[in-house]
């Protein structure tokens, strides 16, 4: 089936057949591979895009229903220039980032978080990213790095 | 000149990271490229009565299959030769791989071995350790002494022991008899499971002569090595090239789907990748050893311990892999932090038919240390005095002699670092209040001493390329680390200094990321080659500057007269002028830390003889639990940790904090029940991964005491954070419940059963 898609801004027409899920289409047919397979069990957060600016986990979620939806990845978070979001700033200043698996998903599952509520206090950022998993970091600089980006933006 | 020493430098691999421009091991797609699957068995044990692969062979897309009876008999391994590639006739445990497939697509793969024929008359199991070690237990490999080992390299192993080691010093038995008490326990741990974020994967290509292997591996030398023992070539036939790595924390130092993707990329002409699912990772993944410890201290009345007795088991699973190295650990634990005695020591590697274990951060060291600082509690409970006030009249001092042997000439700091703790949070003010508690833990834990290297090149716009096999698993080792000490080396910018990905083609040996080596080793092998290349930099600039090698340094990236501030030149100029002088500057290093002398007749299968350049921890935890729920909330989380020196603040503070996470995940959440001879949890959803919510902020205190012998005095830093927390939260939580908790996982199940425990 045709699927018509706005991803990063960019418009894409994808044939695929009714149960691919968004996850391969982004990786094995637009080459976005910055969003990450990891469970394919909806578990662990890190195939996390926005669909309308609402995270879902790709690897569960299927193609064909996000015909007209916008669809952005990790590597559509960079500013108009191609300058880095001020969250993946925080992210490398903040070493909130170790082997990195999991960074595209935290990243894309907070800049949703930051749009809709842009002074979340701890527990709001907890809550925001219950659904992804970081085996490196213990989470603690993620979080620093986020409350950074607030602070920032409140000044 | 050591400006870069010290500073929370920036990863050079943090942009890449956070666009998604990283290509990680599961990102490799080469031109040609088929898909790989493994069929594997679905029960622990059983003979393979019938295998018809007919259907598979002729499934859509499908360009080979294969199996064991299409290849030489053959087993490898890393110690013992006791893995074949294939189940022949025999399976030994879930999810061992029996035939492979490879197809156009992945889809492919799958849909063609749904169609393999497969017949299994099952065995029962061998799964517990104590009947897995009784005398009429049957065995796991009935072949067991046919199995080869490297030369000159032999240990006692006998039926389903794979490895034992045994010490048995004088006064034991006699301290037993004139005992004022005897404490005594038995502890038991469950395996945990590294679960890094991307799945092991290998991706494998064959020219008709080499073969190249794309992977996303800590130690890229032994794939190498590994591959090459597995399909009987020679290791320079293979080319290890490394990518960036997602999390491996010790799983993917042995080798998984590498030789699969090699023989099927060499039978079909074309690169060939395989990558696990999650669900066949998890079931065959080298997890933690599961373990059954039993302690036993002779204890004076005036609460001095006077001997011990321990008992080992640990649980190898259906393969040797690294396991006989670690039955020494506990040669390196029971006498270490406290003053003892004597101490006997008997531990037992048991093969099982489950999935084969080994390394994981920290190793064995997580359910030694519960085993030994549980008991320290119990001994200090049983004698009436406050389990910290023991702990600090037992500690052992500056040149004790550990069981080995071996001295440790600064055990002196596993008291500051009791101090440090308390400087933090007052222990007699932690676990008040109704259903709180506090535990305390220590550990002395080795950096890994095993060989790297590095070469070194002064580019010509001044900027200095480090070629090394080492890898970037994440810790910021090769990220910032070993490019903070090259950029210290030459007062360059650590924005200078480049560091290449791993490629066994170009780098000399380097023994993989694992025990906290990486800044240590790599970083020193640095040092090494920096003399030549600082040499020929000095030499070339004197001619240049017309002055003496003697009075010139080296900073800012220039060379200069010292005293004549307009006396200067760029590096760049220097590695141009050399360059057509007398050739490139380059240098190489190599290092490996010298073993400690220790007692080689102190116990028999020792593997691992010493813990070379020793750090001490101190680990505090205040926990509160539900007595409803049995669930456990860590209120506050202290360490202490020697370090030698930080050569990035930030980063080694996310290695603590990550560490005490992984830790906090063995002690109270991450559960593999195995049940005849199958995982209970099968998915990353019901394994217990902690998630933020559950990690409190690590309260932090570093201790630096220079190793003479490390790069800026830096010792191994990663690896020990993991290791006393099961220990700390388990104290914690004994003390909560006032009654003992002798398994990790201390899951709410468990808390609770111990509620209604009748005492």
């Amino acid at each position: 089936m045709l699927v018509d898609l706005t991803v990063n801004g960019r418009n894409v027409d994808l044939d695929v057949s009714s149960g691919e899920t968004l996850l391969t289409s982004l990786r094995n047919r637009l080459q976005l591979i910055g969003t990450k397979e990891a469970c394919v069990e909806g578990e662990c957060g890190a195939c996390t895009v926005l669909l309308d600016g609402k995270p879902v986990d790709s690897c569960i979620y299927s193609t064909a229903a996000s015909a007209g939806s916008r669809v952005t990845t990790v590597e559509g978070l960079r500013g108009p220039d191609g300058e880095l979001s001020p969250l993946q700033q925080a992210f490398i200043d903040h070493f909130a980032v170790q082997c990195g698996f999991c960074t595209p998903g935290l990243l894309v599952t907070l800049s949703a978080l930051l749009a809709s509520n842009p002074d979340p206090d701890r527990a709001e950022i907890h809550q925001a990213v219950s659904g992804n998993l970081c085996r490196c970091t213990g989470y603690v600089q993620i979080l620093e790095a986020v409350e950074t980006v607030v602070r920032e933006a409140r000044r | 000149m050591t400006t870069e020493i010290g500073r929370s430098a920036i990863r050079s691999d943090a942009v890449a990271k956070t666009t998604g421009a990283a290509v990680f091991g599961t990102d490799v797609a080469l031109p040609g490229m088929l898909h790989g699957r493994l069929l594997r068995s679905p029960v622990p044990a059983g003979r393979i009565v019938e295998l018809d692969l007919g259907r598979v062979g002729e499934a859509p897309g499908v360009h080979a299959v294969t199996c064991a009876a299409d290849l030489p008999e053959r087993r490898s391994g890393l110690v013992l030769m006791d893995a074949p590639l294939f189940a022949g006739e025999f399976v030994r445990f879930e999810g061992e791989p029996i035939a492979a497939v490879v197809a156009e697509t992945r889809e492919q793969a799958d849909l063609a071995l749904a169609k393999a024929v497969l017949r299994i008359d099952e065995i029962p199991a061998v799964t517990d350790l104590e009947e897995a070690v009784a005398p009429d237990a049957p065995l796991v490999h009935p072949e067991w002494e046919s199995f080869g080992t490297p030369p000159g390299m032999d240990w006692p192993r006998s039926g389903n022991v794979v490895a034992e080691s045994v010490a048995d010093p004088d006064g034991v038995v006699e301290a037993f008899e004139r005992a004022a008490h005897v404490v005594e326990d038995r502890f038991e741990a469950g395996r945990q499971y590294q679960a890094y974020m991307e799945p092991r994967m290998a991706v494998a290509e064959f020219d008709g002569q080499r073969f190249t292997i794309h992977v996303a591996h800590q130690f890229p030398y032994n794939i190498r090595d590994r591959v090459a023992a597995a399909l009987g070539l020679s290791p320079s036939d293979i080319r290890v090239v490394g990518h960036h790595i997602g999390g491996g924390f010790g799983a993917k130092l042995d080798t998984g789907l590498e030789s699969y993707a090699a023989l099927l990329a060499r039978q079909v002409g074309r690169p060939v990748r395989l990558a696990n699912d999650r669900q066949e990772d998890l079931l065959t993944c080298q997890c933690r050893d599961n373990a059954v410890i039993r302690i036993r201290t002779a204890v004076a009345a005036d609460g001095a311990m006077l001997a011990r007795d321990v008992d080992v088991l640990m649980d190898s699973g259906a393969h040797a892999t690294d396991i006989p190295f670690l039955a020494s650990i506990p040669m390196h634990v029971f006498g270490s932090l406290y003053r003892v005695g004597p101490v006997r020591i008997r531990t037992r590697a048991v093969y099982t038919n489950t999935a084969p274990t080994g390394a994981f951060r920290g190793v064995n060291g997580t359910h030694l240390y519960f085993a030994l600082e549980r008991h320290m509690d119990h001994i200090a409970n049983e004698l009436g005095i406050d389990r910290r006030e023991y702990r600090l009249a037992s500690l052992q001092s500056d040149g004790a002699e550990l069981p080995t042997g071996q001295v440790l000439e600064d055990a002196g700091i596993l008291s500051e670092a009791f101090e440090a703790v308390e400087q933090i949070a007052p222990w007699a003010e932690l676990g008040r209040g109704p259903n709180r508690g506090v535990g305390i833990a220590a550990c002395m834990w080795l950096t890994n001493p095993m060989p790297g290297s590095a070469t070194l090149k002064l580019n010509s716009d001044g900027t200095l390329g480090v070629l090394t096999a080492a890898t970037e698993n994440g810790s910021g080792a090769i990220a910032t680390g070993v490019r903070q000490i090259a950029a210290a080396e030459f007062g360059l910018p650590v924005e200078s200094v480049v560091v290449s990905m791993p490629d066994t083609d170009a780098a000399a040996f380097d023994a993989g990321s694992q025990g906290s080596r990486t800044t240590h080793i790599v970083g020193r092998a640095i040092q090494e080659a920096a003399v030549q290349v600082r040499d020929r930099i000095l030499e070339t600039a004197a001619v240049l500057l017309e002055a003496a090698v003697e009075d010139l340094e080296l900073i800012d990236g220039t060379v200069g007269v010292v005293g004549a501030p307009t006396s200067r030149i760029p590096l760049a100029d220097v590695a141009v002028a050399a360059q057509a002088a007398g050739g490139p500057i380059t240098g190489s290093g190599s290092y490996t830390t010298p073993m400690p002398p220790v007692n080689p007749t102190c116990a028999t299968g020792m593997l691992f003889p010493a813990f070379p350049t020793p750090t001490y921890h101190v680990h505090v935890a205040e926990v509160e639990l539900d007595p409803v729920t049995g669930g456990i909330r860590v209120l506050r989380y202290l360490v202490a940790q020697e370090v030698g020196r930080a050569i990035n603040p930030e980063a080694v503070r996310g290695q603590i904090q990550g560490g005490v996470a992984q830790g906090l995940g063995y002690a109270l959440w991450e559960n593999l029940r195995i049940v005849d001879g199958r995982y209970l949890q099968r998915t990353l959803e019901t394994y217990g991964l902690p998630l933020s919510i559950d990690i409190p902020e690590v309260e932090i205190a570093l201790l630096e005491h220079p190793d003479p012998a490390g790069p800026y005095g830096a010792k191994g830093v990663a690896e020990p954070p993991i290791i006393p927390v099961a220990a700390a939260i388990g104290n914690a939580v004994a003390d909560a419940l006032g009654t003992s908790v002798d398994e990790v996982p201390i899951t709410a199940e468990r808390v609770l059963e111990a509620i209604v425990r009748p005492t």
